[in-house]
């Protein structure tokens, strides 16, 4: 992993995280070692598939997981080892100095206390201040969401909320006891396109206000494009490309990062191309792999690959082009044995753009 | 069912082997060639709300799809986008006739098919066949494949013991499986190759329409890929049309010839692909497509997207006029006193707005 720029603080870590949760079938290896640091202000963008362990390790990050999930590795945010604190130890800081956002805004949400009564109550479990007090705070951070007519709407129930105007009061509730950072979990996904560009600008708000970092899991690329600084591109458990938004959107070096991008339709373009289509599907994580786990699926395939699975290494280093150079400079990793040779070169060349079902037919 | 002799020999390489030209079992082709594929008017579908929990008696209306009208025609894709409970699923299923719509009429091949006998319903749907999103439960988990995909024949008496194995696995290689798939169990697939199981079974009696419901939603983006490149050759090989019901603005824009976009039960925009994603005019449009983020870091920073306020309000008491105004940044008097007509403002397509004005918002 790269180094982050200490001088703008590095605010929160994660090295060698893993999670292995013991089924009554056998385990399952949901993440497999991933590094990665957020300073402050920052935005780290993670993306992925389903089950590329994006959502685990967040979930582990924060002890949220049930009892059968084996945590190994370490966090530590400003400095403090927080994993395996227990609950009592964890309270003053998730939920006031890490806020949380998920997915389903019911799942932070009690359905039998107003609105109100629950920003109230947030920010009084962090902050010495009168009921009065909190109600108005509740009142001021609505406004700052953009709930329209917030005094009257701040009495109201979860269940009198849209399903938008729900997670934007879970936003407010994240912005209640001015985080350092803010993890949000697909924060987006089952939203209509102009309810997400409602709870984002509200996000964006989040982030202006409290100055937070953000920590944003999504599968949406669109969404990454938009918010992060740095992107963590995850893959059966485990990250296989690290860079700026600049290096991962145009310059990826993992053939993963580049059929991803390549699958994509685009709002953007006229032009009638078949799409890339990504051969196979994602291995299944009740066994490690051997090798690299992309490999049954990678055209750049060779021996190598059955056998190493590759560490994240600087792109660029044996490169020659100039804008190589700048990727390496950047802390542009990638997890390929041939990620030199992967950028620049032309997704066309990589994947096929075919209708044929390229998945297999579990027997 | 006879087959036409160029639809047995192995259809990846003869496509034209299921073209419409020749029609086996006698259906005659529309009277009236020129005559759009699907010709929908003034499309209504009100829902009675029921209160109470005993006595259910009638509250009040959920206007769903309100005087909806637009062309299909042959071979032709129109996607059909807005958000959630806009009314574009209703809209298919009541040009499917799944649901008995309120009003309207819906001309398919020539013929109005609402209020049709049941055994004519019948024999109209071998022609207009359905996706749905969830591939998950859509198929009988216990049957094997190749009989779900055989089930419309059996249904519409087509069934053939020699050739009807031989149209399935015909089928099934046309969606880019294979033949010896036909013995397996739902559970055997993918979410990506249960779907195509369920374009094979739409396609099975050679359809003229195919009304696709949120086909590709449910799947992971390199998943989403290949189902929507089949759609596509598909339609360059069978010649068959798509109702291609989405949320998804990009998938659309790749995917159709034509768009209409929906809100609050009625179509705001309707044009050519190009030019209703180039030039939208209808306020609603506009932001919906400001919104889409673009997987491009330098282009999306770049852009502002309109965002709306409030939400969108209920269908059961939906405001006068036009049923944007509420949160339109145009909207005055005459907007909730004039519900504006669906007509080409001067800007080459109709759109439903007194203040109509194209911008750039891609």
């Amino acid at each position: 992993m790269p180094e982050p720029d200490r001088s703008s603080g590095e605010i929160f870590s994660v090295e060698n995280l893993t999670v292995t949760f013991k089924t009554g079938t056998g385990d399952v290896y949901a993440v497999r070692g991933i590094d990665f640091s957020l300073a402050s202000h920052e935005v780290l963008g993670i993306v992925g598939e389903s089950g590329s362990g994006k959502s685990v390790t967040a979930m582990a990050t924060m002890g949220l997981l049930p009892r059968n999930a084996v945590i190994t590795g370490s966090v530590r945010y400003e400095g403090r080892s927080i994993l395996g604190l227990s609950e009592k130890e964890l309270a003053p800081i998730r939920g006031a100095q890490i806020a949380m956002i998920f997915q389903d805004p019911m799942t932070s949400l009690n359905p039998v206390y107003t609105v109100g009564w629950q920003i109230a109550e947030a920010i009084r479990a962090h902050q010495d201040v009168s009921k009065e007090e909190a109600t108005k705070k509740a009142v001021a951070l609505l406004q700052t969401v953009g709930i329209p007519n917030a005094e009257a709407r701040v009495s109201d129930y979860p269940h009198e909320f849209s399903g938008g105007m729900r997670q934007r009061v879970v936003i407010a509730i994240a912005m209640a006891n001015d985080p350092t950072i803010i993890l949000a979990d697909e924060p987006t996904t089952a939203l209509d396109v102009t309810v997400q560009a409602q709870v984002l600008s509200s996000l964006r708000t989040a982030l202006e206000q409290t100055g937070a970092a953000l920590l944003l899991i999504t599968h949406d690329l669109g969404v990454i494009a938009g918010f992060a600084d740095r992107v963590l591109v995850m893959y059966a458990g485990r990250p296989v490309e690290v860079g700026t938004a600049e290096d991962v959107f145009y310059r990826p070096a993992m053939p993963y990062t580049h059929g991803l991008l390549g699958s994509l339709p685009r709002l953007d373009s006229d032009e009638r191309q078949p799409l890339r289509q990504i051969p196979g599907a994602p291995p299944s994580m009740t066994a490690e792999p051997v090798g690299c786990p992309f490999a049954p699926r990678c055209p750049l395939r060779a021996d190598i690959c059955e056998t190493e699975e590759p560490p994240l290494r600087p792109v660029g280093l044996s490169g020659n082009g100039a804008g190589e150079a700048v990727g390496a400079a950047s802390g542009h990793v990638a997890a390929c044995h041939f990620a030199d040779q992967v950028v620049g070169m032309p997704v066309a060349s990589m994947f096929p753009a075919t209708s044929v079902d390229q998945e297999e037919v579990a027997s | 069912m006879s087959l036409p002799p160029a639809a047995t020999g192995p259809v990846v390489t003869q496509g034209d082997g299921l073209a419409r030209a020749a029609m086996p079992d006698g259906r005659a082709p529309g009277p009236d060639a020129d005559e759009a594929l699907l010709h929908v008017t003034d499309l209504v579908k009100h829902y009675p709300k029921r209160g109470g929990s005993f006595i259910r008696r009638q509250v009040g209306v959920i206007h769903a799809v309100c005087g909806v009208s637009f062309d299909i025609k042959k071979g032709e894709t129109l996607g059909l986008v807005g958000e959630s409970g806009c009314g574009k699923t209703t809209t298919g299923r009541a040009i499917l006739q799944l649901i008995v719509p309120t009003s309207g009429s819906v001309r398919f091949d020539g013929r109005e098919i609402i209020g049709l006998p049941n055994r004519e319903t019948r024999l109209m749907r071998r022609d207009m066949q359905v996706v749905f999103q969830d591939p998950f439960s859509s198929l009988d988990p216990r049957m094997p494949v190749g009989e779900s995909i055989a089930e419309p024949l059996h249904i519409h008496g087509m069934w053939d013991r020699r050739s009807g194995r031989q149209k399935v696995g015909e089928v099934l290689t046309l969606v880019g499986l294979e033949p010896r798939h036909a013995g397996r169990f739902p559970n055997e697939f993918s979410g990506g190759q249960r779907q195509r199981i369920g374009i094979a079974r739409a396609l099975v009696l050679e359809p003229k329409l195919l009304v696709l419901d949120e086909p590709v939603s449910a799947l992971d983006v390199s998943i989403q890929a290949g189902v929507v490149n089949l759609l596509d050759d598909l339609q360059q090989r069978l010649g068959v049309a798509y109702l291609f019901i989405a949320h998804d603005l990009s998938v659309v824009r790749h995917i159709s010839d034509r768009v209409a976009v929906m809100y609050l039960g009625r179509i705001v925009e309707i044009g050519a692909r190009d030019s209703v994603y180039h030039r939208p005019e209808h306020p609603y449009p506009q932001a919906l497509l400001s919104a889409v983020p673009i997987p491009d870091p330098r282009k999306e920073r770049s852009r502002k997207p309109i965002v709306l306020e409030g939400d969108v309000p209920s269908p059961e008491n939906p405001p006068s006029g036009c049923r944007f105004r509420t949160r339109c940044w145009k909207a005055q008097e005459i907007c909730a006193q004039e519900t504006p007509a669906l007509v080409d403002r001067g800007g080459g397509h109709p759109v439903a707005c007194h203040f109509a004005e194209p911008a750039q918002v891609v």
